[in-house]
């Protein structure tokens, strides 16, 4: 009997009980379309991220916090809110990087520079052929080293000079003073007013106390997660912002729990390694990936989970169905048997069986968890994420689905061979006999 | 000088073991030849339906042995077995045995597809085999459509749509009344007469055995008449010289120690021999 002859019966039996085959193939589809759509989401996020960090360079960035600061984030991520007194993670003064760390890490091989981010303020701001005073969400740093941002105007922000104060922002900026291009707002200059602290305290007036410091735009920035924010400055106007914020107030009073460094890459481990050594936690830009990535990874393995206890359900519905098959097919089996065929093709026919099962199930899958796929695309496109035009949430990879469909048509053939063994097993002439 | 087609020699079936133990045939010899009609006879539980399984090869003897052509077939892989009842076996049985879903020419098609046999080459050959029964016009209809008469014919024409040599029908008009019975006791026999296919038919219905040249009757495991009864015993006597000889080369230590002495065994010797 030829392989074909056996794929076609196999499948030719499994429409003579149209309703029982197609339930069994329901329980298959409910798990692989689980597992389908979750490593398609898997998928896209990934390459989400990969496509944001692509652009971004940064292989030279190094993000500091105090060791204690990092164990602190790390028990309040475990749950710990509350635990038993340590000085060393407790004190406040140990959550800060000091200037005596500051110094040990500027003596550290490979360092090229360290910036203390120290918390700055802006009251508010004004751009360049505008009257009115405007508050932001914020301002954040543009470190020094290869980072680069996705831009759709201009360039990123100079931080060899310390004297010039450049800024990237968002497209929120273009929008919102109604330029027609990204272009248009490239060469603006953009004033933050920055409060003098200790002056505002004792005045409550805000005009009265804040500085401006006048910075360039040089570049629009994409939108997508780095983006998130709205704008980033250059060091050099961080440090006039905290200068201003801080003006009058003693040394000890400028709280930083970050600083940014830019490193020799190729000795980026090393240099993390002596980091810790003067209680300091680095991480890189891959940590930062890697991390988010986990998150997701963990999050969509548990779904996977779910479909693949689904599968485990299924495969117990097409042993149960293809038992029930063997026993109606009794005496077509004998009859084969009688007629010559052996035991190994009757089992391949009852394997066959389950894998055609198995094939069905995953296909419908595939198809079903496409279709929602594109509407799930589609939909999140026009909505939460039209700012990000070039995010898909599901992407579905040749290479992932045809794995999936042969997992599948594996954990069926195993399935089948119970039954399969049972039918290879029966004697031609009890069959033949059966009622 | 008529064909030798089957030598049985010493046949024993037993079932079960011990204290359920039941000996269904008790050694049958006997020789059929090609194109002989044999009908096997005999009351339900004599032994015949067992000793037709032995001979259509469906099951194994457990002693003795059935020379088909020449082939020692106890010498025989399960495999080889399996082709040669493909090959050289058509049969026909009392409940028919079709699949009821299917057309009439995928019914004939089975034992062919079982065989490889090419898609085109299959259905050009089961179209010739319905169009000997009579049946082409029904190739296309669903097999639950047909009468008896017309069931039992199609699997006449699936028994002889690989060319058998031989054609086993288990009480083939059992289920049939005398009219569409003798149709196809007919095209039975005509096949026998026409295409030289020799015919084994086990039944228990006296008619239709009278119309075979040749009538076995079994009782208690045992043939109780034969027309041919003087081969059977001139296959007893060979069986015992057999023996005899055996014997002698035991003592003298030519064999093996193991006993070499029942039916089975006494053609592996021979075997041997013979290479």
């Amino acid at each position: 009997m030829k392989a074909l002859d056996i794929i076609k019966e196999a499948n030719q039996s499994l429409l003579r009980n149209k309703l029982r085959s197609f339930l069994t193939i329901l329980a298959i589809f409910i798990g692989s379309f689980v597992i389908i759509i979750s490593t398609a989401i898997n998928a896209g996020v990934n390459d989400f991220i990969d496509k944001q960090m692509e652009s971004a360079g940064g292989e030279d960035y190094l993000e500091i916090m105090s060791t204690a600061t990092s164990d602190s984030i790390n028990s309040l991520m475990n749950g710990e809110v509350i635990k038993e007194y340590d000085k060393k993670s407790t004190n406040q003064s140990d959550l800060q990087i000091t200037d005596e760390q500051v110094e040990k890490a500027r003596k550290i091989d490979g360092l090229q520079s360290i910036d203390l981010m120290t918390q700055f303020q802006v009251e508010y701001f004004k751009l360049e052929g505008f009257d009115k005073k405007y508050s932001s969400m914020g301002f954040n740093l543009m470190p020094r080293g290869t980072l680069r941002m996705d831009l759709t105007a201009g360039r990123m922000p100079n931080n060899d000079d310390e004297t010039t104060y450049e800024i990237l922002v968002g497209q929120d900026y273009v929008k919102y003073f109604g330029f027609e291009k990204d272009e248009d707002i490239v060469g603006k200059k953009i004033t933050l007013y920055a409060p003098e602290t200790l002056k505002c305290s004792m005045t409550g007036n805000a005009d009265d106390c804040t500085k401006p410091v006048e910075l360039t735009i040089v570049g629009v920035q994409a939108p997508g997660v780095m983006a998130m924010g709205g704008a980033r400055i250059n060091v050099a106007a961080m440090n006039r912002i905290t200068d201003i914020n801080y003006a009058g107030l003693p040394n000890e009073a400028r709280v930083s729990v970050m600083a940014t460094a830019q490193v020799d890459p190729d000795r980026i481990d090393e240099i993390k390694d002596k980091l810790a050594e003067i209680g300091l936690t680095a991480m890189s830009i891959e940590d930062e990936i890697g991390q988010i990535k986990t998150f997701f990874d963990a999050m969509l393995t548990v779904l996977k989970i779910f479909g693949g206890i689904a599968l485990v359900a299924a495969s117990i519905g097409i042993i149960n169905t293809l038992l029930m098959s063997v026993q109606e097919r009794t005496r077509e089996i004998g009859l084969d048997k009688a007629l010559g065929m052996s035991n190994g093709r009757v089992f391949a026919t009852f394997a066959i069986e389950a894998i055609s099962l198995g094939f069905w199930g995953s296909l419908f899958g595939i198809i079903v968890s496409f279709l929602i796929g594109q509407a799930v695309n589609f939909v999140t496109h026009e909505t939460i994420l039209s700012s990000l035009p070039t995010f898909q949430l599901i992407i579905f990879r040749a290479v992932d689905l045809i794995s999936i469909t042969l997992i599948i048509m594996l954990i069926a053939l195993l399935a089948g061979v119970l039954p399969a063994r049972k039918a290879s097993k029966k004697d031609p002439i009890d069959s033949l006999r059966y009622e | 000088m008529p064909e030798n087609l089957l030598t049985v020699r010493g046949l024993h079936k037993v079932y079960g073991k011990r204290d359920s133990k039941f000996e269904a045939l008790r050694g049958i010899n006997l020789k059929i030849n090609r194109g002989e009609s044999v009908a096997i006879v005999g009351k339900s539980g004599s032994g015949k339906s067992t000793l037709m399984h032995l001979l259509a090869l469906l099951d194994r003897p457990t002693k003795g042995e059935i020379i088909l052509d020449g082939t020692n077939t106890s010498k025989l892989k399960q495999r080889d077995l399996n082709k040669l009842r493909n090959k050289e076996f058509g049969f026909v049985f009392q409940q028919f045995f079709m699949n009821a879903n299917d057309t009439v020419l995928n019914n004939v098609i089975l034992p062919l597809k079982i065989a490889g046999v090419g898609a085109k080459e299959r259905r050009r050959r089961a179209m010739h085999a319905l169009t000997i029964v009579g049946l082409e016009s029904k190739a296309k209809n669903k097999a639950s459509d047909l009468s008896g008469g017309q069931k039992q014919r199609v699997c006449i024409a699936r028994a002889i749509v690989n060319n058998p040599a031989v054609i086993f029908a288990d009480e083939p008009t059992g289920n049939l009344d005398s009219n569409t019975g003798a149709k196809v006791e007919e095209t039975l026999f005509s096949l026998n007469r026409d295409k030289d296919i020799t015919l084994i038919i086990v039944t228990h219905d006296e008619e239709l055995a009278e119309k075979c040249n040749r009538q076995i009757r079994i009782s208690d495991g045992r043939i109780e008449s034969d027309e041919d009864l003087a081969t059977e015993r001139e296959i007893e006597a060979e069986i015992a010289a057999e023996n005899e000889e055996l014997r002698k080369n035991h003592k003298t230590g030519d064999m093996d120690a193991d006993g070499l002495r029942d039916d089975a065994t006494v053609s592996h010797v021979k075997v041997k021999e013979v290479k």
